[in-house]
């Protein structure tokens, strides 16, 4: 049986991280070496990664809901709520989608939910915008995805494979 | 380790995930930057015989086939469609508006040398196109 203090704080430590990671990442912004609008590394990501595998899909879900809302809110910026929130659920299906297929490493699972969350932004700006004409960004935007999955899923590895020994999230 | 834990090695389905994001990238390219499907979907067809434009037709608005004809030292007939455009006959000696084939994406265009022909695509609205001048 899962304990439920320990699940709540479990959460709400990793939704602290998550909001820590993607506001440092806001602050080294990957855009001033490629100066394509947009492209992050998705550091948050992990975070997403670690509790989709070590907590179940439900709590991982509510972690990235709770992380779009905070994030929004401290950036004060509302209308980015619906690009992270659109881009975090997508990516988030995705990923859901390729764990249960079994065959995937952390790689491949990352990388699909890099892809997603693009996606995701892409299909938000067509409904802010009004207009599909952003759709011709998606393919640099998922070129750019293949890089930073596969960055994100190398952090991912590594932690996973640092945390083997610690019951962090098994309880 | 859980039964939940992650595989940490890259793996060949990963590879195929991440084949499949390249897929969908460049196939997303194709349909927006090679323009299968323009981005308005409107395209439209002008026709130039020795450099004056004699025919502009909206494609999107045509319901079947359109012929139009261009007679001087040689005829030519040519195809619009929907879809595209075609020359389909031309008595002109190199005949290269016919080996042209079908044209369908914006900015491409089919020349007839001989008889100084053009015809060429446009995006009915092009992004180029100032929006507004005020004079």
């Amino acid at each position: 049986m899962r304990n439920k203090t320990q699940q709540l704080a479990l959460g709400a430590m990793l939704t602290a991280l998550a909001l820590g990671l993607s506001t440092m990442e806001n602050m080294f912004p990957v855009t001033a070496v490629i100066p394509l609008p947009g492209v992050k590394l998705g550091l948050a990501n992990i975070v997403t990664v670690f509790a989709l595998y070590r907590l179940g899909s439900k709590q991982a879900l509510s972690i990235l809901i709770a992380r779009c809302l905070l994030g929004s809110l401290f950036a004060g910026n509302f209308s980015a709520l619906l690009y992270s929130l659109l881009g975090g659920i997508v990516a988030m299906l995705v990923m859901i989608g390729l764990k249960h297929l079994q065959r995937l490493s952390i790689f491949g699972v990352s990388i699909g939910g890099a892809a997603g969350h693009n996606i995701g932004q892409i299909a938000a700006a067509c409904i802010t915008l009004g207009n599909t004409a952003v759709l011709g960004y998606l393919p640099i935007l998922l070129g750019v995805s293949l890089i930073t999955g596969t960055i994100t899923g190398l952090v991912s590895s590594l932690m996973f494979r640092a945390m083997q020994n610690i019951r962090l999230g098994h309880a | 380790m859980s039964k939940s834990s992650p595989k940490l090695r890259p793996n060949f389905f990963d590879g195929i995930v991440a084949l499949l994001v390249a897929l969908l990238a460049i196939g997303t390219s194709v349909v927006f930057y090679g323009g299968l499907g323009s981005k308005d979907g409107d395209v439209t067809a002008v026709v130039l015989h020795y450099g004056k434009e004699v025919e502009r037709i909206d494609l999107s608005g045509l319901d079947g086939d359109r012929q139009i004809e261009i007679d001087g030292k040689y005829h030519l007939t040519i195809s619009l469609t929907a879809f595209g455009a075609q020359v389909t006959h031309s008595d002109c000696p190199t005949q290269d508006c016919v080996r042209t084939g079908h044209v369908s994406r914006v900015g491409q265009s089919i020349i007839c040398l001989p008889e100084q022909v053009v015809v060429k695509l446009e995006g009915t609205k092009q992004s180029g196109d100032p929006d507004l001048i005020l004079g």
